[in-house]
Order: structure tokens, then C-alpha cells, then sequence
């Protein structure tokens, strides 16, 4: 039947025997995720946990063609959820559709309803001309409007990684006595270089750990910067976000990035434990995503918990004070 | 075998498990595993527990790749790909190990390949074989990658003979444009949905109502040092996010088109500053980003002024990370008669910090 976006095919996203059938007629593999249609975030929430991210895509783009993901609460037809347990919800802008989930009473899967790999179908024949015979005895019921306008498919918005930083923040409580406040990029590099100098004693014996924690642009990329080159080391020092670690100098300063880390267990999964030896030197971007994880190495080694804060502008007539962070350190 | 060997690529650098069989520059399979193969188009993904995920996908991988294409043992094809850098070490690894044993066990030649290169040549890999794409290419030409974990500027003096000439100093573009959408609440990976977002700002302006919000061109003014910075506009966006928030839903897509604009008028910038240095032939544009339409347009504009060609991957699969790309990389690197002997493949190890112009040591 018709949707805002393109002919979608549509079965109670809750029925096992039903799901299996549409899998069948899409022709697709098991553990490809089908979205769901419900009418209202109330009733999304029995399907899905929505975390701040999501509450607030919800208020802005929804009712609209907007697919957004969140944890799924296991409460439709296996083969629904993703292989990871997520869930895409989609609250339509389309009376058709909506009127008959509120009647159902249960979510509808929205996927379209080409067989897999196929042209999107906006009119009833992109669909009877792409399919076999086989899939056709699968279908049920058409409802054919004509040709719909050409709508691009829904915006798919993945909020699932929002989850774990909310849970972690403000795990590790500084008493602030030392800190130091940034103008500039090269402030903060000035800063590492400076805690290298204070910490660089304990090298050979133990290893040393600088976690940093700090909003987006706060200057982690630039602390580890000034660290690499006061501890002699050439290499370009880059944001380790899509490797997840970088080692420069044949492994004499390891950079590691928890941003895109869902759990602690990604970060056992890069052999963290083996990477505490008494020459290991170790900066850690988004280190509050793993704060659990860190704290474990504070007796074997030497953790410099860094916490990086933007401050507002407090008077206009302090000078550079539109780009001013709070640096605060302490061994923990 | 002579000049159409059959190559059966790995590639496990970072989240992806991929895997390909291409026949000198055309794809017989292009097989990858990811999580985010529905939610995303393009960009990272979770790393999801790296090793232990492509120990486990790489067996299926290949078989489908295999399968695919119709050589349905590793005993029909001609030699092994495999890539060695830059990327996650642990990740490396299982690719490395596998097509090592491969290579043994089948006694078949190994080639060893580095991921930007992959990239930069992707744009040479076509669907069929009448394509004309390997016989016109002229040189020196430039490739511009821009992924995740790349954004680099190369001199292409000819395939196999590179010089970086900018490169990224902290964030890669398509980490940056992550990064934003993050900041706008657009989950992640959020570059495509930003690209989608900046688009209908973009539309709305032609309408008649244009948005301008305060952001920074990184590094202007000193396009000389070629180097790209995205670390200040993301400190700019941060900051402005966090003055206008609550942001209904024009502002969010006001703010991506700013954001992507400031983003790509900075690449545009040291594309302009090179082609004025070299003479340039051909640009080569690969990696995730290139699949974004806007960068595209903006770039194949620059190429009309200078009349050099524009050459694009010619599927957006083959944008984002892919084993297709390596296993043309390698059918260059064999034609050049650069490739291990089975016995020889014990030399090779992972490269985290291969660089696309240096060689490896054991070649």
C-alpha cells in the first residue's frame, strides 16, 4: 500500500509466521532489520528505549519520513530487530498507514515493497514487473493509488551510541586544585608537554596513563599533540576516532579513542590489558566513556585524569575569552 | 593467466570484514559485512569488538565473495590481496593471518596493499569489460581521499608513485561531518543524514530564505602550509550549537548546510592551491566522502575551470570501504611485478601507520 515515501509492504511486525512471510517475499537474508510503524512515541516506547537523542529527534521531525533507531525492548517477531538488538521506528505522516496501526493496536513493518535489490516502487507495476510468481502468491491485498510522487526513502538516524555517554558522565570527581586555563590551541599543547615533564619521571618504572575527558573541540587531539612532541616524537599526531588507537614511534606513545565505543568491552577487546607495561606511555581520548576500565590500572600505573572544560564568556572585556577552557588534572 | 588474473582481496582494516574477487579492474564480487550496512550509507561504524567480529565474519566473507563470483574455490583465482595499513593493528591482523594461509595453503602469489591506495584507485575500477577506463588515464594527476580516517591530497605521478602533499593535521573530514551531526543530535554515524539535512536548508535557500550562522573557513588564509584542520570549526560548531539550543528543525538543517559548506569550501581551497602549483591532469576523488553529492559538484566545478577530468568511483559501494578497491590495487602492484611468493609471505606485518607513498619493507 501507499506510504509518503514509496509503496511499502506492510505485515503485524509482531507475528513470527507473518515476518517470516514478508522475509520470504523480499527475498532477503535472515538478520537484515525491518523498521516498524507506530503512530505516537507513546507507543514507540513499548517497543524501544528512547534515550535523549532520540526523545529529541522525535519532537522535532516526527510525524515525517524519518526512520529513527534505538535499543529494541524485544517485544516484536524475531527477525525484526537488528542481529544487535536495535530497532528502527518510523511514526508516518500518512493518514492510510497510521489509521491502520491505530486500529491494529501493533506495530506494521515499513520497508518497501520491491524485492530486495530492486527499483523503489512508486507505482502498483514497479512492483508486479520485478517479482516472481512465487512472490506474488504472497501477497494479500494491493491497495493501489497510482503512481505516487517521487519521494526520496526516509533519513535513517542511528541513535543508539547516545546511550552510553549519558550513562557515564561525571564519573570521576576532581578536586580541582590543579588547573590551568587555555586560550589557544597551542595553550593546551603547552599544557600537555608540561604534564609530560611532571609525570616523565615515573617512565621505565611504570606506566603512565593520561585520560582525557572534554566535549567535542575541547582540545584532547591538541593535549596529545604537545605531549608527543615533548617526549621527542615526529610524527603527526591525528584523532584516533575511526582507527581507535594510534601508535606513533614504534608504539613509544599509544593514542587511543573511546568516542565511538558503545561498552568497556570494546576497549578490553584492544588488548588494553597487555598495553600496561612499565615503558607504556598512553594518552586516552573520551576516557569517561571507559572510566570503569581505566580505574582498574590506577594502582599499576600512573592515571593523570584529565578533564577539559569550555568556560562561557564571563566578561566581554577579558581578552580571548570567547576561546577559553579550564585544564584540571589529578592522579587517581 | 597473463595480464586478466583473478584476484581474491581482504580487507579488515577497521570495521568492515570485506571481501572481492576482481578480474584486473573489474569486479566479479564485492561482499561486506557491516553493521551498519542498513543504517548508514556511509562513514564509520561501531567498532563492535573488532578482532573477535572479523574472526568470525571472515570465513563467510570470502566464501561469498567466491561464490559470487563464480570462482567458487580460492584454487580459481590467481593470486591473493590482502591489506596491511593503515588501520586498527588488531583488525589488520585477522585479514593478514588469513590471506597468509590462503596464500600457503593454495600456493598462490600474496599482495600486499595499502588501504589509501585502495581508495585513490577505486575510481579506476569499472563493471565490465569493455570499459575503456585503463587506457586513457593520463598523468600526473591528483587524487583527493577523504573517509574517516583519511583526508589526504596526492600527487599521482603514476599508479604505484605517489607523494602526499596535504594531509589532515587532526580530524578527517568525514570524522568531522560525524562529528557534527552528533553535535545537531543526529545520531551516528551521522554524515549522510547531515548531507540530507544540509540539502533541504540548501532548497529552502533557493526558495528565498537563506541561513548564515558564523562559522569558521578552517585554516584561511594559510592554504600555504597545505594542511587540513577541521579541529577549530568543530570547536566553532560546538560552541554555536550550544548558544542556540533548543533548534527546531530548520535550524538543525540550516546548521549542517553551514557546517558542511565552511567544510568543503577548506577542501576546495587546497585543491585550488595545488592545481595552480602542478599540472595537473586528472583528479581522482575516492573514499567515503566522495559520495557526498554536494563535495562532488563543488569539485567537478573546479575541474571544468582547470578543463582536467573528474573521475569518481563509479558506484557509491565502492566509496566506502571495500575489498574491490584492493584487490585493483593489487592487479597494479602484480603488472609490476610486486607480489610475495608464498614462502615469503612470513616477511609481512601489520602497518597501522602505513603511509600511501612509502613502500613497504619487504618489497
Amino acid at each position: 500500500m501507499p506510504t509518503e515515501t514509496l509503496y511499502g509492504a506492510f505485515v503485524d511486525a509482531t507475528n513470527p509466521k507473518a515476518v517470516k512471510k514478508l522475509t520470504q517475499y523480499k527475498n532477503r537474508p535472515f538478520g537484515k532489520p525491518y523498521s516498524v510503524a507506530v503512530t505516537t512515541q507513546k507507543m514507540a516506547e513499548k517497543y524501544v528505549e528512547l534515550n535523549e537523542t532520540a526523545k529529541n529527534l522525535y519532537k522535532t521531525f516526527l510525524p515525517g519520513p524519518m526512520t529513527i533507531v534505538s535499543k529494541g525492548r524485544h517485544n516484536v517477531a524475531n527477525g525484526v530487530e537488528s542481529e544487535t538488538g536495535s530497532l528502527g521506528i518510523r511514526i508516518p505522516d500518512y493518514k492510510l498507514v497510521t489509521d491502520i496501526v491505530k486500529k491494529l493496536g501493533k506495530p506494521l513493518t515499513a520497508t518497501s515493497a520491491n524485492a530486495s535489490y530492486k527499483a523503489r516502487p512508486y507505482k502498483v507495476l514497479d512492483i508486479l514487473g520485478n517479482i516472481s510468481e512465487k512472490q506474488k502468491k504472497l501477497i494479500d491485498l494491493i491497495i493501489d493509488s497510482g503512481e505516487l510522487p517521487h519521494n526520496e526513502p526516509s533519513t535513517v538516524i542511528d541513535t543508539i551510541l547516545d546511550a552510553s555517554v549519558v550513562l557515564r558522565q561525571g564519573k570521576i570527581k576532581l578536586k580541582g586544585k590543579n588547573e590551568v586555563l587555555s586560550k589557544s590551541e597551542e595553550n593546551t599543547q603547552n599544557i600537555g608537554k608540561e604534564l609530560w615533564q611532571k609525570y616523565e619521571k615515573y617512565y621505565g618504572k611504570r606506566a603512565i596513563v593520561f585520560a582525557l575527558e572534554g566535549p567535542m573541540g575541547a582540545g584532547k587531539t591538541q593535549f596529545t599533540k604537545g605531549l608527543a612532541r615533548a617526549m621527542g616524537i615526529n610524527d603527526e599526531v591525528v584523532s584516533p576516532t575511526y582507527n581507535l588507537e594510534e601508535e606513533y614511534d614504534k608504539g613509544k606513545l599509544l593514542h587511543i579513542d573511546a568516542w565511538r565505543m558503545l561498552s568497556d568491552s570494546e576497549f578490553v577487546e584492544l588488548d588494553f590489558a597487555k598495553k600496561i607495561t612499565d615503558k607504556s606511555i598512553i594518552s586516552i581520548e573520551w576516557a569517561d566513556k571507559v572510566s570503569d576500565e581505566i580505574r582498574k590500572y590506577s594502582e599499576e600505573a600512573i592515571v593523570v585524569w584529565i578533564k577539559i572544560i569550555y568556560l562561557s564568556r564571563r566578561s566581554k572585556t577579558k581578552k580571548g575569552g570567547d576561546n577559553e577552557r579550564l585544564i584540571s588534572w589529578e592522579t587517581i | 593467466m597473463g595480464n586478466n588474473i583473478k584476484i581474491l582481496a581482504i580487507d579488515t582494516s577497521c570495521d568492515e570484514t570485506a571481501a572481492a574477487v576482481t578480474e584486473k579492474n573489474r569486479v566479479l564480487s564485492n561482499i561486506i559485512w557491516s553493521q551498519a550496512s542498513m543504517h548508514a550509507k556511509w562513514g564509520g561504524v561501531y567498532p563492535s569488538l573488532a578482532k573477535r567480529a572479523h574472526q568470525e565474519r571472515i570465513d563467510w566473507v570470502i566464501n561469498k565473495a567466491l561464490g559470487t563470483s563464480h570462482q567458487s574455490l580460492v584454487t580459481d583465482v590467481d593470486a591473493i590481496a590482502v591489506t596491511v595499513g593503515p588501520g586498527l593493528a588488531i583488525a589488520l591482523e585477522v585479514g593478514i593471518n588469513y590471506a597468509k594461509e590462503l596464500s600457503k595453503k593454495y600456493n598462490k602469489p600474496l599482495i600486499t596493499v595499502n588501504h589509501v591506495e585502495g581508495h585513490l584507485l577505486s575510481p579506476l575500477t569499472s563493471s565490465n569489460t569493455k570499459d575503456q577506463r585503463l587506457k586513457t588515464n593520463v598523468f600526473p594527476s591528483l587524487a583527493f581521499v577523504a573517509s574517516g580516517s583519511t583526508t589526504q591530497l596526492i600527487l599521482v605521478k603514476k599508479i604505484g608513485d605517489y607523494k602526499i602533499l596535504a594531509t589532515t593535521v587532526d580530524d578527517a573530514l568525514g570524522e568531522a561531518l560525524d562529528k557534527a551531526a552528533r553535535m545537531l543530535g543526529l545520531g551516528y554515524p551521522g554524515g549522510a543524514v547531515l548531507e540530507k539535512m544540509a540539502r533541504l536548508a540548501a532548497k529552502r535557500a533557493r526558495d528565498g530564505s537563506p541561513n548564515s550562522y558564523p562559522l569558521p573557513i578552517p585554516m584561511m588564509g594559510k592554504e600555504d602550509r597545505l594542511q587540513f584542520s577541521y579541529s577549530g570549526l568543530k570547536t566553532a560548531m560546538y560552541k554555536l550549537v550550544e548558544s542556540q539550543k533548543p533548534l527546531n528543525s530548520d535550524e538543525i538543517e540550516n546548521l549542517s548546510e553551514t557546517f558542511q559548506d565552511r567544510a568543503f569550501q577548506h577542501a576546495e581551497k587546497l585543491i585550488k592551491k595545488i592545481l595552480n602549483k602542478y599540472s595537473i591532469r586528472e583528479l581522482y576523488f575516492g573514499g567515503g566522502v566522495s559520495a557526498n553529492i554536494n563535495l562532488r559538484k563543488r569539485i567537478r566545478k573546479i575541474c571544468k575551470q582547470n578543463n582536467i577530468k573528474l573521475r569518481l568511483p563509479y558506484s557509491k559501494k565502492l566509496c566506502t570501504d571495500n575489498a574491490v578497491m584492493i584487490g585493483v590495487a593489487a592487479f597494479y602492484k602484480f603488472k609490476r611485478n610486486i607480489f610475495l611468493k608464498p614462502e615469503q609471505t612470513v616477511l609481512v606485518e601489520r602497518f597501522p601507520r602505513a603511509k600511501v607513498d612509502e613502500k613497504f619493507p619487504w618489497e
